[in-house]
């Protein structure tokens, strides 16, 4: 009697409705925000291993990937290219990127491949070791590792979350509660990022990701990124040789604008450290190279990293030149280099 | 320690349970020291200046009431902040307080004490006038040394340099206490209760002092009167479930209208209004109009975390928005927006100046000097001043060109011209809040440049940004339909139980999906 005083009807609805939101969301949303709270390094987000041997990529746990599907065991006779990096190989869109057009053109020359994009944007060396771990499970035939500098500082906020979001701080507790959780997300990442320019975002809001990311060009904290970029490819590589599977460092590169028709590329030192690495199963692709030799590379560029769906396109058609330099390692026999023509 | 805050969300429901459960006293000795701590969250140093203003303005209310407090007990509260202080310098080294400040604040103390046992020396008929001023002198003083004295110091050089002297250069880096403004007014306004008699002398130390620093609105206010406030925290009431059920209910609105509204309006209006931003016309617009939403979310927001805070312990705060954008005219939107100031202004200042009462070139003057001080009450910073001569001026404007004073009538008859008026008030409030948000007063001519010209030039696209802003402000809105039957903001009183249920989900699932963009009180600067 006491207590039914202290509860209003509209309280005990507004209770209702939340519990049964809550619970519709536990049932149809439950697999879309597994992982979420490791924040990138949980080792399953977003691989849906079903019994029938598929594995479909999908939305989860902070890793938006494109969504996929592939067998768990390699078919036979396929070449299975699987490309881990960060926003710039996932492309802006699933078949602008280059992963994509990468499996295209090895099927003009006959292979019979497979490419999964395994990319995600933001993600750092350290979040990227966890997902190339995970793709070793799957057979590949060939792992493209884009490397990047700049998301260092995402990938250790990102940790620190994960290990105090595993904490009792009461600053969490809501975000504990599946809808709430899945109405803040659909908030930032479907109204927010669409409704406000990206120059309104980056610059006031205090939060966001990217805003912080942007926050941060001091050289200590882009010669600390290296570092860590530099010791934990130094890692992967081991790794995928530990495994026996060749493995493609792509070193990225920045193009820095220097006036109206003046600019040089940036690569932070990872074109020395991919070609340090390369040998025994390791090949290396920079990003500098592939763009340099052009008459006008700027036209490829999105921005001072990312690309354009002609650079991407630019970037497939390189990788599997290098491919074709190792298609013996590789053992791509329909990508040996036709004789050249001696001219007589 | 902000209401925005998980501390703040442990705090409120740690403190009402203690609270419910202590006798009279006790209650009031655990909302004090409540008070102290969370305003000691924010800075600690700065509760001396907190309990300097109790002490001179509790000693002389009871002075200017006659009743002549002992000496002993007279030089130990005027010796509390500096106690407080040295204690600090001791037990918290990281607060950074040297012996100069304590030797200060002593000396500032041992001032008081000497100027209030003089007082007692005038004859009778003087004293009460002098107590006044006394306690005015010494309240303002500090108001004006933590607030204006680095901005007047900097108006000066400015000056004497236009005038092509070199002064030397004095440098005063001073920390703004925050709501310093709020319980200085709010503790003001309880002297001049008490030397009018309109309101008796809080004869208990501890009440006054609760009065003075009761947390849910010492820093953001409303500002509250000793004889509305004082008579509550007396009160030994048992709990009533009623006190939880409106108290929560504000909360949720308070948050709703902070957290979902301001915090989201506010990423459109800081892009506009910031130096860097290419503007046009379309831009210049949706900055304005999100920022009043930012603004009236923000402010009326914490107004309503505070007194729902304050009816959980059962007290009621005074109302101090009601419906601010329904204003037909300037004056009607004083009577609506920040009430508790534009009352405190109304009857400290404008009243005593004269009002309304003699010829109207002295209402003019009264209307000026009022709301150029109301501007100035805001802030250090010209553009403040600006912002209230500009109310001022409205003021007047309505007054005394016919045209307007008709359309802005209340009691106006014609719907169409009701309207007209509220269209027309709006547009006058846009243009005032575009000052006010102005960080100088070069940026509000970029501002009033940019309304010229529409075309796009090197302006982002606005329109998926009026689209962000309308799903921020269309809830607002809707909620204000809902509760203007009542002409309260916050009173769902005549929604039926299921609709106030589903109100009430939907409040609390916006509220959270908006935590992440977690800022400050715009008004805890003031």
């Amino acid at each position: 009697m006491k207590m039914k005083k202290w509860l209003t009807p509209a309280f005990l609805f507004a209770v209702l409705l939340l519990g049964v939101a809550e619970i519709g969301a536990r049932l149809f949303f439950a697999q879309d925000i597994s992982g979420r709270f490791d924040y990138g390094y949980s080792p399953d987000a977003g691989f849906d291993e079903r019994r029938d041997g598929l594995v479909q990529l999908f939305r989860a746990g902070g890793r938006r990937f494109h969504p996929q599907s592939f067998q768990r065991q390699r078919p036979p006779g396929t070449f299975r290219v699987m490309v881990i990096g960060d926003s710039v190989p996932r492309g802006p869109s699933f078949k602008e990127a280059y992963p994509f057009l990468l499996g295209t053109e090895l099927q003009h020359h006959a292979v019979k491949a497979e490419a999964v994009n395994l990319a995600l944007p933001g993600y750092g060396a350290r979040r990227c070791q966890v997902v190339l771990r995970k793709a070793l499970e799957f057979e590949p035939s060939l792992i493209v590792l884009h490397v990047n500098d700049s998301n260092k500082y995402e990938d250790e906020r990102e940790f620190r979350r994960s290990q105090e979001f595993k904490t009792w701080h009461p600053r969490n507790w809501p975000m504990k509660v599946f809808i709430f959780r899945r109405l803040y997300e659909a908030k930032v990442e479907k109204v927010f990022w669409r409704l406000v320019p990206d120059q309104i975002r980056l610059k006031f809001a205090a939060k966001d990701a990217d805003a912080q990311v942007a926050a941060n060009p001091d050289p200590e904290e882009v010669r600390a990124r290296v570092r860590l970029a530099r010791e934990t490819t130094r890692e992967n590589a081991a790794l995928a040789r530990a495994r026996g599977v060749p493995l493609l460092l792509i070193t990225q590169c920045r193009l820095i604008n220097d006036g109206p028709q003046a600019f040089h590329f940036e690569d932070h030192g990872l074109d020395a450290l991919g070609r340090s690495l390369a040998g025994e199963g390791v090949y290396h692709l920079s990003m500098k190279e592939v763009f340099s030799s052009l008459l006008d590379p700027r036209s490829y560029f999105s921005d001072s990293g990312h690309l354009k769906p002609s650079g991407h396109l630019l970037m497939a058609q390189a990788i599997v030149r290098k491919m074709q330099e190792a298609y013996q390692q590789l053992g791509l026999t329909a990508l040996k280099p036709e004789a050249k023509d001696g001219g007589g | 320690m902000s209401f925005i805050t998980w501390q703040y969300l442990l705090f409120l429901p740690l403190v009402l349970l203690l609270y419910w459960r202590l006798p009279g006293r006790g209650r009031l000795l655990l909302l004090l020291a409540a008070s102290y701590v969370f305003y000691a969250c924010w800075d600690v140093r700065f509760l001396a200046l907190v309990m300097a203003t109790t002490a001179i303005d509790f000693l002389c209310a009871l002075s200017i009431e006659g009743k002549r407090p002992g000496a002993a007990r007279v030089l130990l509260l005027a010796l509390l902040p500096a106690l407080w202080l040295l204690s600090c310098s001791f037990f918290l080294p990281a607060a950074g307080i040297n012996l100069l400040i304590v030797a200060v604040a002593a000396a500032l103390g041992l001032a008081f004490f000497a100027g209030h046992e003089l007082i007692w020396l005038l004859a009778r008929e003087k004293r009460s006038r002098a107590f006044l001023i006394l306690s005015i002198g010494f309240c303002l003083g500090i108001l004006g040394f933590f607030k204006y004295c680095g901005f007047f110091l900097d108006s000066a050089r400015t000056m004497l340099e236009f005038l092509g002297m070199q002064p030397n250069k004095v440098l005063l880096n001073i920390i703004l206490p925050v709501g310093i403004s709020f319980y200085t007014f709010q503790s003001l306004g309880y002297v001049i209760d008490v030397y009018r008699g309109q309101s008796p002398a809080c004869p208990s130390l501890l009440t006054f002092a609760t009065f003075d620093a009761f947390f849910p609105q010492m820093v953001a206010g409303p500002i509250e009167r000793g004889r509305h406030l004082i008579p509550q925290l007396q009160q030994t009431a048992a709990f009533r479930p009623d006190y939880l059920h409106d108290g929560l209910r504000l909360i949720i609105v308070g948050f709703f209208k902070k957290v979902f509204v301001a915090d989201n309006c506010a990423l459109l209006a800081n892009y506009v209004f910031d130096p860097q931003t290419p503007l046009n016309g379309y831009w210049a617009c949706l900055g304005v109009v999100a920022f009043a939403f930012q603004i009236y979310g923000d402010f009326s927001g914490y107004t309503d975390i505070a007194r729902g805070s304050a009816k959980l312990f059962g007290i009621d705060l005074v109302q101090n928005f009601r419906f601010p954008y329904f204003a037909k005219n300037p004056s009607d939107f004083w009577g609506r927006w920040h009430i508790s100031l534009s009352t405190w202004f109304r009857d400290y200042l404008y009243i005593p100046l004269g009002g309304n009462r003699g010829a109207n070139w002295e209402t003019i003057r009264n209307l000026a000097v009022t709301m150029l001080l109301a501007g100035l009450w805001h802030g250090a910073n010209w553009i403040f001043v600006l912002w209230g001569a500009y109310h001022g001026l409205l003021l007047i404007l309505y007054r005394v060109v016919p045209g307007l004073r008709s359309l802005g009538d209340e009691t106006s008859a014609s719907s169409y011209r009701g309207a007209l008026a509220m269209a027309l008030m709006w547009v006058f409030i846009l243009v005032g809040w575009a000052i006010f948000r102005s960080p100088n007063l070069h940026q509000l001519g970029i501002w009033l440049a940019a309304l010229g010209h529409w075309h796009t030039g090197l302006s982002l696209p606005w329109a998926s940004s009026s689209l962000w802003l309308l799903l921020h402000a269309a809830p607002l809105i809707l909620l204000q339909l809902l509760t203007w039957k009542y002409r309260d903001e916050t009173s769902l009183r005549h929604l039926s139980w299921p609709a106030r249920g589903l109100v009430y989900a939907l409040m609390l699932l916006l509220i959270v999906s908006s935590t992440e963009h977690d800022t400050e009180f715009i008004y805890f600067q003031f």
